[in-house]
């Protein structure tokens, strides 16, 4: 099969940031709009295009301020010169969009997450996304500065923005007091991340390499897609794409949870019940609430593991040290072995997501609290989708003939046929949980690419 | 939780076309037997050439398929096995309507499967179309009948 477009390496200053790197800025603030019109839409972004941070250093001078922009299937519509024939050849879980029973089928948003109930992004006509801007700055001030440049853009342009979140400035916006990289059920995060190499040749064991994010370097016929030397695989070349969604927690029910069955927990684990509660959350993720995996720190968490990442699941066949329905160990099988149906190797996700909300420690703070979850893929079908429908229904691997429950943190439990009960092996004897609650709702879902510098250049004309 | 394919494809109606869509239906199980049994999430497949009204010659191709799990992300396994990818691009190969992007790559494969599957999933909200007897996955049902052999009496 044809191996398309040429494949010379990138350059940085052609592709948004976000896609290469983390931004560490304390403050961002993700705006969501709907355009007006195609000539409001282009102005738009024209008038917010000079803020736009590529993946180029900027050595030492840190930008106070910058920003990212993804369009989803219905914006590139409005906002491109793009014709029908070619708009065709975008991937159809994004022509569809995540609201679309085909993307359904993995996401599963049945009962409290239902679609309807969403802030933005179902498929109604006042609902429908059209474009996500993702602004970064180093103080609050300077975020005030950029939300309110975006915003008044939208405003003078047409665009209308959807306000999410029901309380505070109703945006979806980091939490100042939020400790770096913890999300709210207290974990940290952001520890393992695709390595996103560029060796040639590639390494067909590397699910990291950047070609199977960054779209328009395709290493098989498998994609990223649109591919070819056309019009579609000219626009989105450099480009990526970013499931974006906006997780609730309830971090209230997460920590009943943890507190009421801490007394389950095996004798090892009850020096107090504080310790006790660490264990059953670390059982849920598959680290320690510190980052320690529990494949290398099956007793305690461990301050010299907290941020390993090499490890597998090969020598834990029984799910003793981790179990099988673990966040993580779902979220990364690794070396686990997979049913022939399932890729090889595991494919992985950037996540650039950051906790909306502050933190649980404000006792002050009634408003709600989430995760602004980013998940960067060059192909939204066989990259998130496979990975969420594995946290649905945790049947992917070879050592476990039926469903092992389902993803400890993040499934939907109303989904038809939902396995709510939660294994944790032990030297004891199994601990099985009947049922866990829902502790992630989702509140909205856009599907977006995140285009090349140069494709934003020529939508704003 | 099982998921439907009902690919309806019309066909060009000369005649290298019309033999093509009889030699795929008569090859049919023979071509895609080793693609669907490494999957083992395909329950039932098959195939059956719609009739011209005329009676005549063939006039569509419908392949309808039950299987395990959402279809997008599979798509990739039936396009990387030989066997199931020959199927489906001879298909499109002879659809009336050439497939908008040519069927040259996954992302060709998953639009064109899309674009022709007369089958609605159920989601949030929106009922689907499949009737399901059991919940078991093809996994599950073929674990438990290796289970179910009994050992060879000595005789
Ligand atoms: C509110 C929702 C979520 C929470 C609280 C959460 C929490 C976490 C935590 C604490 C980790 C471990 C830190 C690390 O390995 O970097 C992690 C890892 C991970 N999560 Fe999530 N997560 C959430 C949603 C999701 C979703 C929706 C997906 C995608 C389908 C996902 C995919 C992953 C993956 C792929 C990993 C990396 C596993 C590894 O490489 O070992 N997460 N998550």
């Amino acid at each position: 099969m044809t191996k398309t477009n040429n494949n010379s390496i990138p350059d940085k200053s052609n592709i948004q940031g976000m896609i290469l790197r983390g931004f560490t800025h304390p403050y961002s603030c993700h705006l969501i709009f709907q355009f007006n019109d195609k000539k409001g839409a282009k102005s738009f972004i024209k008038s917010i295009l000079p803020y736009i941070q590529s993946a180029e250093s900027w050595g030492d001078l840190k930008p106070d301020i910058m920003l990212n922009i993804g369009l989803t299937y219905n914006g590139i519509i409005t906002a491109s010169d793009l014709s029908e024939t070619y708009l065709e050849y975008f991937p159809n879980s994004f022509i569809e969009g995540p609201t679309s029973a085909g993307s359904q089928g993995s996401l599963n948003d049945w009962g409290v997450s239902d679609p309807s109930g969403w802030a933005f992004g179902n498929d109604t006509d006042e609902q429908h996304v059209d474009c996500v801007v993702h602004t970064y700055a180093l103080t609050s001030e300077a975020l005030a500065l950029i939300v309110s440049i975006v915003s008044d853009a939208a405003k003078a342009n047409g665009p209308t923005e959807f306000l999410p979140v029901d309380n505070g400035t109703k945006r979806l916006e980091e939490y100042a007091l939020m400790p770096r990289n913890v999300v709210h059920f207290g974990y940290l995060d952001g520890i393992d991340q695709p390595d996103l190499v560029w060796n040639d040749p590639a390494d067909p064991n590397d699910s990291g390499d950047l070609r199977n994010f960054l779209i328009g370097y395709p290493l098989s016929d498998a994609g990223p897609g649109p591919t070819g030397d056309n019009p579609a695989g000219d626009f989105a070349k450099d480009g990526c794409y970013n499931a974006f969604r906006m997780l609730y927690q309830d971090v209230k029910a997460f920590d009943d949870f943890l507190i009421d069955n801490a007394p389950r927990a095996p004798k090892e684990a009850q020096q107090t019940p504080e310790y006790a509660q660490e264990w059953i959350a670390a059982k849920l993720n598959g680290r320690w609430r510190n980052g320690s995996p529990l494949e290398l720190s099956p007793n305690a968490p461990d301050v010299a593991t907290s941020h390993a990442t090499d490890f597998g699941y090969k020598g834990d066949t029984t799910g003793m040290k981790c179990p099988f329905a673990a966040h993580t160990r779902v979220g990364n099988p690794r070396d686990e072995v997979l049913n022939p149906s399932e890729p090889s190797p595991v494919p992985r996700l950037i996540r650039r997501g950051m906790p909306y909300g502050a933190p649980p420690t404000l006792k002050s703070y009634d408003g709600e609290r989430g995760l602004i979850g980013l998940f960067l893929c060059g192909s939204i079908a066989t990259q998130f989708e496979l990975l969420y429908s594995w946290m649905n229904t945790t049947n992917f691997a070879n050592s476990f003939p039926t469903q092992q429950g389902q993803d400890g943190l993040i499934a939907n439990r109303d989904m038809p046929g939902a396995d709510r009960s939660y294994n944790i092996p032990t030297a004891d004897g199994s601990i099985t949980i009947d049922s866990l609650p829902h502790f992630v709702i989702t509140r909205g879902t856009a599907y977006c690419l995140l285009p090349s510098i140069s494709t934003l250049k020529s939508i704003a004309g | 939780m099982a998921n439907p394919l009902t690919l309806y494809v019309p066909i060009k109606q000369d005649a290298v076309s019309q033999a093509a869509a009889q030699l795929a239906y008569q090859n049919f199980v023979k071509s895609v037997t080793t693609g669907l049994d490494e999957s083992a999430i395909v329950h039932y497949a098959r195939v059956a050439l719609i009739p011209n009204a005329s009676g005549q010659g063939t006039y569509a191709i419908l392949l309808i398929t039950t299987f395990d799990g959402p279809m997008n992300p599979y798509l990739g396994f039936f396009w990387k096995n030989p066997s199931t990818q020959q199927a489906f691009a001879g298909i499109a190969a002879i659809a009336l309507t050439p497939p908008n992007p040519p069927v040259k790559d996954l992302t060709g494969f998953e639009n064109f499967i899309n674009k022709n599957n007369l089958s609605k999933s159920a989601s949030p909200g929106k009922p689907g179309d499949l009737y399901e007897a059991y919940t078991k996955t093809v996994k599950e049902i073929t674990s438990t009948a290796k289970e179910l052999v009994l050992p060879k009496q000595s005789v």
